[in-house]
């Protein structure tokens, strides 16, 4: 092929990369201009692409529609202590199935693999009974404790509690350090990029559920934000696109802003999973 | 390292701490009597507090959004403001769909509201599971002050359960200006034929596309409840056991939107439950749809924002007028405290009496629920200034209350499935009617 | 490894042992006191469920009243299955599933493909395309309603730009579980791709030397060298896009609620809203222990057709 083909294929291909780009990247921008018209604007067809002034107004409509602070607390609260007590409960497990040998070990951590299996969703009306016997719905536990053991982040910090070598470990031993304080001393921290890892992966997942707290949570007190946001659907007289992609705007550009800078990161968390 | 060790504890019983309060904390107010199994509840505040020492809270859902729901914010501030005794926290919840479901679970749950808003067709499903506390104790009789065909949605089994709050019939609204520049009685059109007719006038074509349909409504339950009854029907057999759709009158209402939509005079406005109507009130205020039905509750929202000169009247006539009434009634949750349902009981005479109720409607386009509100010189001088805001109160003397079997939520769903079928093209009129029937009699059986 | 560990342990036992015998007791329980706590909340939140909901789902009962409970035995799965409504869920939500996992993998493996490269721009188009997976689907569902709204929606603006009729998205129900796949396949593509590229990456590089040595043209590379190399990956993927499919929910419920007539209804949203809607629990029980056969079917078939497929290194 000579110089000139291969440049037209060169631009032919930078035309596609930008264009599958701009797949992606596009509808968060036309969220982004939807949330700065004015209704009118809103509602006109063909489509402005660009506002003819900067709504401001639309982001407080869509912060004052409901206590859009207590949202955000909320969900911060069921994020950590989501992963607080994943934390607390999956590294013990993870040290044990990883450096303990005893009866039925493998049986029980497959056992705790099914749980992989079954996502929420599935299971979600017989655990809604429970948490109603318990008298824990519309309460923020109904929200973290059914997610307390992730065995996803047990088999990630299993793996990497095995990869500690052992004369560390039998070092420790020998100092007298009991298995407690060789557990969170010196087996967390050299797993540090893992729990970086599976910090990441929970925290977004937890922030951005929707279905788990529409089941169970019913008053503003203990909603979180995802439920806040499809709340301004309900308006009245036609639907108030402005605002709500405003409202929007308020749950996804600050991750979207912490994607930016931390790109690899991230993706590197989701990645593990595979591995 | 011990330090991580400990922080991390103490993060964790930091934690707990701030759950215990967030999520115990306030269930209190307006809980129940129930054995709290609730995180960190103390002892339930309504048991042993005298009354005249602290106010009694009670909590109020309700399901209004945009402009209605900020007067109802209003009203309960008003009240709040107005005694000592009674401190009233009112909470959105969204659609009337959304609340029931909240409602409901919450009662299963044992952290139910005090007093809420019941969409009138759901009343007999609430009372009948035993989840509403009969009124007449309470009332002493007050209920004689409500315009008596607001209260066909009121009692179950001959118990009073609900008072009318914010009711409301569907309404056929005009473009007035539109309708007089294609030369036509800006009073609008009296029978379906004449509906039939002022459609085909407004509705304007632009090559392949409709620029202006003549036009619309969701097809939803509700529109579907006052064509049934403007054509002599009804949706359910007097004793509340069978579905009555399988008939001429249930018949028409289909025919004749699915042969509107064939002419192309009729726009089905997209979108499920109240998507749909959302859709149909745009398009009116965009001037593309000339006529629409919605509820009397849109009407200071659409006359505020549209451009033109909107117009309300009766919905057309088949056999005669007719119209379900809808809205929402108060009610009283059975499992609150005795405090607490005397205080709600304080709160709802108080929302419904007229010195409310009257400025209610005329900001909201509801009705007015007092005999004496309507007959007020307040209210009459408004209606004499914007005559829109009497006519869902004229129309009354042909509306009918709504169905409210238990299970009637279902069976709704079931029968606008069927019959959207038949809106969409993929069913004739007489299979879609047939399968909402087999459907509906089956769900009713139950 | 293991003759370390036993000498570890060994002298672990030993060294407790000198220690007096309640203390042995203490070592010998650790391991199991260790996994206590998750084994707790395991069978509390994964395992008791599963025995429970099989359980309700043979008596008539309901959310609004949860101390009457009839026993029907297999009533509620007989009548589920005889409804014609069942039906078109499970129908759908098998379409769904076939649609979203075949294309959301073939087009990701692709891009992989196309964008495994070292050159800037290549990350920078990675992670456009990885973008909308961490954000909240509600949010991602209320962006597709709007910009599919059949009138003032961005996607039929840019038809009629280039002289095509508006498309009915989400307001036909021929076209309405389609967009919902859309609106997924959007999501989800960013997520497989860069797994597939992490998957690529772990090829070792001399396999493709000695295929070029060969001569070995681009399409043979791909099927005899490249695929079987990915099997692993490839498998996981289907694995995980299966069961979420199933799982969809969010954008049922924000975009369609189910509709129009039925169209996008789909387990897990049918299980909702008879369960907390219709108050027939009965039936959403019954529905529930469906869907877990299905995923548990759905991935035990994947471990045995693929489990013989794979090539691990």
């Amino acid at each position: 092929m000579g110089t000139v083909g291969r440049r037209a294929w060169k631009t032919i291909e930078w035309i596609l990369l930008i264009g599958v780009g701009l797949v992606f990247v596009f509808p968060f921008l036309w969220m982004f201009i939807t949330a700065f018209k004015t209704m009118p604007e809103v509602y006109q067809f063909p489509p402005s692409w660009w506002p003819n002034s900067w709504q401001f107004e639309n982001f407080r409509i869509a912060w004052s529609s409901g206590p859009f602070l207590t949202y955000v607390w909320n969900s911060l609260i069921v994020a950590l202590g989501t992963l607080v007590l994943q934390f607390l409960i999956g590294v013990p497990a993870a040290y044990s199935f990883a450096r303990y040998r005893f009866k039925g070990r493998n049986m029980l951590f497959g056992l705790s693999l099914i749980a992989l299996m079954i996502p929420s969703q599935v299971i979600f009306l017989p655990v809604y009974v429970q948490m109603s016997h318990w008298g824990l719905v519309d309460t923020l536990w109904a929200l973290i404790l059914p997610f307390g053991a992730s065995a996803f982040g047990i088999f990630l910090l299993r793996q990497a509690f095995m990869q500690v070598p052992d004369e560390v470990i039998e070092a420790a031993r020998l100092d007298n350090a009991s298995e407690w304080k060789i557990m969170w001393t010196i087996m967390v921290p050299l797993a540090k990029p893992v729990l970086v890892t599976f910090g990441l992966f929970s925290f977004i997942y937890h922030w951005n559920d929707y279905f788990w707290p529409l089941i169970m949570t019913n008053s503003d007190t203990v909603r979180t934000l995802p439920i806040g946001i499809s709340m301004l659907k309900a308006a009245e007289g036609g639907k108030q696109w402005n605002v709500i992609m405003a409202g929007n705007m308020i749950l996804v550009f600050p991750i979207l802003i912490v994607f930016f800078f931390a790109q690899r990161h991230i993706i590197n968390a989701f990645v593990y999973q595979s591995k | 390292m011990k330090k991580v060790k400990a922080s991390l504890v103490a993060c964790a019983f930091g934690l707990t701490a701030v759950l215990a309060g967030c999520g115990g904390g306030s269930q209190q107010s307006g809980g129940t009597n129930q054995s709290p199994a609730n995180a960190s509840a103390p002892a339930s505040t309504s048991a042993s507090a005298p009354a005249s020492s602290k106010p009694v809270e009670i909590d109020f859902w309700y399901a209004l959004g945009g402009r209605n729901g900020e007067i109802i914010q209003e009203m309960v501030k008003k009240f709040n403001d107005s005694q000592k005794d009674i401190v009233v926290k009112a909470s959105y919840q969204g659609s009337y769909y959304e609340n029931h479901s909240k409602v409901l679970a919450a009662v299963s749950a044992g952290n139910q509201p005090d007093v809420t808003m019941v969409e009138v067709g759901s009343i007999g499903a609430f009372a009948d599971a035993k989840v509403l506390e009969e009124l007449e104790p309470y009332t002493n009789g007050a209920e004689k002050k409500y315009i008596p065909g607001l209260l066909g949605n009121s009692y179950w089994k001959d118990k009073l359960y609900a008072i009318p709050f914010n009711r409301s019939t569907p309404l056929l609204y005009l473009n007035r200006d539109m309708l007089k520049a294609a030369g036509l009685d800006p009073e609008g059109p009296k029978t379906w034929e004449e509906l039939r007719q002022y459609a085909k006038t407004l509705t304007k074509k632009e090559g392949d596309k409709t620029a202006t349909y003549g036009f619309s409504t969701a097809i939803d339950i509700w529109f579907y409840e006052a064509l049934v009854f403007q054509s002599g029907g009804s949706i359910l057999t007097e004793d509340n056991k069978a579905l009555a759709i399988n008939s001429e009158a249930g018949k028409a209402p289909i025919e004749f939107w699915t042969s509107m939509l064939k002419e192309g005079i009729m726009k089905a406005p997209p979108g499920e439950k109240y998507n749909a109507w959302d859709v149909a009130k745009q398009d009116f205020l965009n001037g593309q749809v000339g006529m629409i039905f919605t509820s009397t509750g849109d009407l200071r929202g659409l006359k505020e924002n549209a451009k033109f000169d909107v117009g309300a009247a009766f919905m057309p006539a088949n056999k005669s007028y007719g119209a379900p009434t809808g809205g929402a009634n108060l009610v009283i949750l059975a499992k609150s405290s005795d405090e607490e349902k005397k205080a709600a009981w304080e709160f709802i005479n108080w929302m419904t009496d007229t010195a409310q109720t009257v400025p209610f409607s005329l900001e909201s386009g509801y009705m007015p629920v007092t005999t004496e509100a309507v007959e007020s010189a307040e209210m009459k001088a408004a209606y004499e200034k914007e005559p829109n805001f009497q006519v869902a109160v004229k129309q009354l003397e042909y509306a009918s209350p709504r169905p409210m079997v238990p299970g009637y939520k279902e069976l709704q769903e079931v029968i606008m499935t069927e019959i959207q079928r038949a809106v969409l093209g993929q069913a004739t009129v007489d299979e879609a009617l047939q399968k909402a029937d087999e459907k509906g009699q089956k769900l009713l059986k139950k | 490894m293991q003759k370390a560990m036993a000498a570890s342990d060994g002298m672990l036992l030993q060294k407790q042992a000198r220690r007096g015998h309640h203390q042995v007791w203490l070592e010998r329980m650790r391991p199991y006191l260790y996994i206590a706590p998750a084994l707790t909340f395991f069978f509390l939140f994964f395992l008791f469920p599963i025995g429970y909901v099989i359980y309700l789902s043979f008596f008539d009962w309901s959310l609004l009243n949860l101390e009457e409970m009839d026993w029907v035995g297999l009533d509620n799965f007989s009548e589920l299955l005889a409804e014609s409504d069942f039906h078109q869920v499970l129908g759908n939500s098998f379409i769904y599933t076939v649609s979203t996992v075949f294309l959301g993998i073939l087009i990701s493996f692709f891009l992989a493909l196309w964008l495994n490269r070292s050159a800037r721009v290549y990350g920078i188009i990675q992670a456009a395309v990885f973008s909308p997976h961490i954000i909240s689907l509600v949010s991602i569902a209320m962006l597709w309603m709007w910009l599919m709204d059949p009138q003032y929606g961005l996607l039929n603006a840019l038809l009629e730009m280039v002289g095509l009729p508006g498309y009915t998205w989400l307001a036909d129900p021929k076209s309405s579980l389609m967009s919902l796949v859309l609106v997924s396949i959007w999501k989800g593509v960013g997520y497989n791709t860069i797994v597939f590229i992490a998957g690529l990456q772990s090829i070792p590089k001399d396999i493709y030397e000695a295929a070029e040595l060969d001569h070995s043209p681009w399409w043979r590379t791909l099927t005899r060298l490249t695929i079987p190399m990915l099997s692993p990956t490839l498998f996981f993927l289907l694995v995980i896009n299966t069961v979420s499919s199933f799982q969809v929910f969010d954008t049922i419920y924000v975009m369609t609620q189910g509709g129009p007539v039925n169209s996008t209804n789909m387990l897990v949203f049918y299980i909702y809203e008879q369960g907390m809607d219709f108050y027939n629990g009965g039936a959403a029980s019954a529905a529930s222990v469906i869907l877990l056969v299905v995923v548990g079917i759905l991935t035990l078939l994947h471990f045995r057709l693929m489990g013989k497929r794979v090539h691990y290194q």
